[in-house]
């Protein structure tokens, strides 16, 4: 048996599609709802990511500053070294020439009573090192 | 006929597989397996084997580690760092990493100074952990880190330095390379020094690093502030250092105590050592010979002996004293004074140190009243001091004295007592009679909270009145300006104490030795108002030996230089034509070079051993006269008032209207005072005035109490 296929020649051309505006908006919708929950989902993830760079930086940032303290505490200790009284008294005697005050070199005086004194400052504790 | 059956399609009709609907299911089907096969295996990975994946996420992303907090620091009353801890770097080996280990030991060993084999050794003790040595220099450390060996690694310790050196060694003590205190405070406050870890949780990713941290923070430990003042300790060290390169003695000690509070300002012995490498050390070097070495104090305990007496009303400082001609007996025993005196007052006796005259007194006193008064004054008997080892000394129990002991006793033998209790004794005398717990720590400070010791409540406890101890200072100062302790007189300020040579007792002939002697000088300065005790010993100085001669110039320089540096007012006038102006630089001996004191580098330090002769001190310039310095006076002296008969506002007013500071005994009317009426004193100087009731001032004057 032989077959023929035939192909219906239909022109469309005056069919006019009617606007359905309900179907459009019901799409906006949807379209709008998907785009919402994309950017959420956006947002979430590069929160994510970005969290997790900061912790790196967080990181980084604590160990600088576990560092500087022991670099801190290095240089509180040479300080205390350079400041030895033995090591001052043996600049001032050997490289300066300085010599100690005979009892009636220093001559104590009577401060006027507005006079401000300078005096030595104690040097502060540091808090505990954490 | 053949027939031919046409079939039109069109589209619409029954479909087959070739259509695109059936290719768009089949594709549907096959893509819904598949997604289904992907949420399957999600559902398998993320639920069923969620505990699995999970903990070992958490073992290759976990660590956990210790974190260390510094010991914490030890300061002088100042807040100037003594001791410290900072982290340095410790070198170990991961052995089964290292491929060729002889090479690496010839490497760090050329590095370390240490042979090759020892680090061979260590590496190969262990297969997968090995030291190989622990709290390096920081430049020993860059270079092995330089090498880039594999298998070495380094791990941050806490060391501990002392950036002072020797300064005040013997009460900072020194620690283990654990960091655990071997002497001193170190030792004694351990455990509050030390701080406690804590732990550190960190998050890794795959290159291993951190992206997280949790940490439990560890305990700083307890900062400790000493009473010292690193400047006075410097002073007290150098001019110990001084004495004993004068006279060649084996051992020394000089304390330096506020006798009003007992604050020890400087502690000091000879031979010491250096806690930064303790270890290098000789044992002996690092004894505290201030709290725990005992000797026969000698002819400075018969201010114990005349205390008493006076106290006691038994002598006064007038009275006259028959020293036949400075020999005496007891029980069988024969004792001869250093000179034959004969007729001398109390206050001569001790000015002089006459033994015959101090036994007479004591014999006067009685065994009984006696050993109460030197238990009173602390002696057999801990101090309470807060350093370690502190010694009891030696008192017998009083059934077990012998006829011969009050006198032996009384002249400063049979009884052993300590540095620290010779200096809290004489400090009684100063302060006004009342025996001061002496200490080193004066607070301990944790964040921004600081504490007192708990032992600092306790109150000082009166040995002997107010007027008994005026009168010992009166007597004591005698001892500078005529007796023995002359070379312990201060410019521009009045000076107290007393002298002691005491023969060593020699195990070997069981006697006392006749060429081994501790000289001492302990004494304390203005008399008015005391600001310092200063206490010298040296033990066994060569040529001259007595204490008048090599502790008491100790005591004066000591003394002179403490005192300007407290800026202690001045209360008797400089003479004008003693000035003289040092300009000339100091001449170069064998001292001290800056090389040995300039840029302090942890673990360097040098080793001081016992047989090491402490550096000289640079000779003392020749003076060079200089024109006198004009003094703006402070206010001239002004005649003590005379209390005697007042009542206790009438003496206060008086007192306050003249500017002197009261120091009021008793109640009723004014028996006694001093200093005495008319005495040359200088405003702000405290007056001792002794009150009774019952007995009136006629009566008092009668009894020869008031002249």
């Amino acid at each position: 048996m032989s077959e023929f296929y035939t192909v219906k020649q239909i022109d469309n051309s005056r069919l006019v599609r009617v606007v359905a505006p309900n179907h459009l908006r019901e799409c906006a919708r949807v379209v709008s709802l998907g785009a919402l929950i994309a950017l959420c989902a956006f947002l979430y993830a590069w929160q994510h990511f970005e969290t997790i760079q900061l912790r790196y930086e967080l990181e980084s940032l604590r160990s600088e500053r576990a560092q500087a303290g022991e670099l801190n505490q290095e240089l509180r200790l040479e300080i205390a070294g350079l400041r030895a009284p033995g090591r001052i008294d043996v600049i001032a005697r050997r490289e300066l020439g300085l010599t100690a005050p005979v009892p009636g070199q220093v001559a104590p005086m009577d401060l006027p009573p507005n006079a401000v004194v300078a005096e030595a400052r104690p040097a502060d504790v540091p808090a505990a090192q954490q | 006929m053949r027939h031919t059956t046409v079939r039109f399609r069109v589209p619409g009709d029954q479909m087959d597989l070739q259509s695109p609907r059936k290719r768009i299911m089949i594709v549907a089907a096959l893509a819904a397996i598949w997604t289904a096969a992907v949420f399957g295996r999600l559902a398998y990975l993320q639920l069923y084997c969620y505990s699995d994946y999970y903990s070992r996420a958490q073992h290759q992303q976990r660590l956990i580690v210790d974190v260390g907090a510094s010991r914490a620091e030890i300061f002088d009353r100042n807040l100037h760092p003594l001791a410290m801890s900072v982290p340095v770097d410790s070198a170990f080996a991961v052995p089964f990493e290292i491929a060729d280990p002889d090479m690496v030991a010839r490497l760090i060993g050329k590095v370390l100074d240490v042979p090759a084999d020892d680090i061979a050794t260590r590496i190969a003790s262990s297969h997968s952990f090995a030291w190989i040595v622990r709290k390096l220099p920081p430049e020993k450390a860059e270079r092995i880190a330089a090498m880039n060996l594999r298998g070495i690694y380094f791990q941050r310790e806490g060391g501990r330095f002392y950036p002072k050196r020797e300064l005040a060694a013997h009460v900072l003590g020194y620690v283990d390379i654990d960091e655990k205190g071997l002497g001193g405070i170190e030792y004694s406050l351990d455990d509050a020094i030390r701080s406690k870890p804590g732990k550190m949780l960190i998050l890794a990713d795959a290159h291993r690093r951190w992206y997280d941290s949790n940490d439990k923070a560890p305990d700083a430990g307890t900062s400790v502030i000493l009473t010292l003042d690193e400047k006075i300790q410097y002073i007290a060290e150098k001019e110990l250092a001084q004495a004993i390169h004068d006279t060649q003695a084996k051992a020394g000690t000089v304390i330096v105590e506020n006798p009003n509070s007992g604050e020890l300002l400087a502690v000091a012995n000879w031979p010491t050592f250096n806690p930064n490498a303790a270890k290098d050390s000789a044992p002996e070097s690092r004894v505290d010979r201030a709290a725990s070495s005992l000797y026969e104090p000698g002819s400075v305990f018969k201010i114990v002996t005349l205390s008493a007496a006076i106290d006691q009303g038994i002598t006064t400082p007038d009275e006259v004293i028959d020293c036949q001609n400075g020999a005496i007996y007891i029980a069988g025993h024969r004792i001869r004074d250093h000179k034959s005196y004969g007729n001398l007052t109390v206050s001569q006796v001790l000015a002089n140190s006459s033994d015959v005259g101090a036994i007479k007194i004591g014999l006067r006193l009685g065994a009984p009243k006696f050993y109460g008064y030197i238990s009173a004054f602390g002696f057999g008997q801990p101090t309470g001091v807060d350093l370690p080892g502190e010694s009891r000394g030696k008192l017998r129990r009083l059934e077990n004295w012998t006829p011969v002991s009050v006198g032996s006793i009384s002249m400063g033998q049979e009884v052993g007592v300590t540095p620290l209790q010779m200096t809290a004794a004489v400090s009684a005398i100063a302060n006004g009679g009342l025996i001061v717990r002496p200490h080193v720590v004066r607070e301990f400070r944790r964040g921004n909270q600081t504490t007192e010791p708990q032992e600092s409540q306790q109150p000082p406890r009166r040995v002997i009145r107010a007027t008994t101890a005026a009168a010992m200072r009166r007597m004591l100062e005698g001892v500078v300006l005529e007796g023995t302790g002359k070379k312990a007189k201060l410019e521009g300020y009045t000076s107290a104490g007393k002298t002691g040579t005491a023969q060593k007792y020699d195990p070997d002939t069981g006697r006392y030795s006749t060429h081994d002697l501790i000289a001492s000088f302990v004494g304390f300065a203005p008399i008015s108002s005391p600001a310092i005790t200063v206490y010298v010993q040296l033990d066994s100085p060569a040529g001259a030996h007595e204490g008048g001669q090599v502790a008491a110039p100790a005591f004066r320089r000591v003394a002179q230089q403490v005192l300007a540096y407290l800026d202690v007012p001045r209360d008797v006038p400089v003479a004008g034509e003693k000035l003289r102006a040092s300009r000339a630089p100091v001449a170069n001996g064998k001292g001290d070079t800056l090389s040995d004191m300039s840029d302090f580098a942890p673990m360097q330090a040098p080793a001081a051993t016992a047989d090491a002769v402490p550096p000289p001190v640079t000779a003392r310039p020749e003076p060079v006269v200089a024109p006198p310095t004009v003094e703006i006076a402070e206010g001239d002296g002004i005649p003590a008032p005379n209390l005697l008969g007042k009542t206790v506002r009438d003496a206060t007013e008086a007192c306050l209207k003249m500017g002197l500071v009261p120091v009021l005994v008793g109640t009723g009317v004014a028996t006694e005072q001093s200093p005495e009426p008319g005495a040359t004193i200088r405003r702000g100087n405290r007056v001792t005035v002794q009150f009774s009731r019952g007995e009136s001032f006629v009566s008092a004057a009668a009894r020869g109490k008031i002249k």
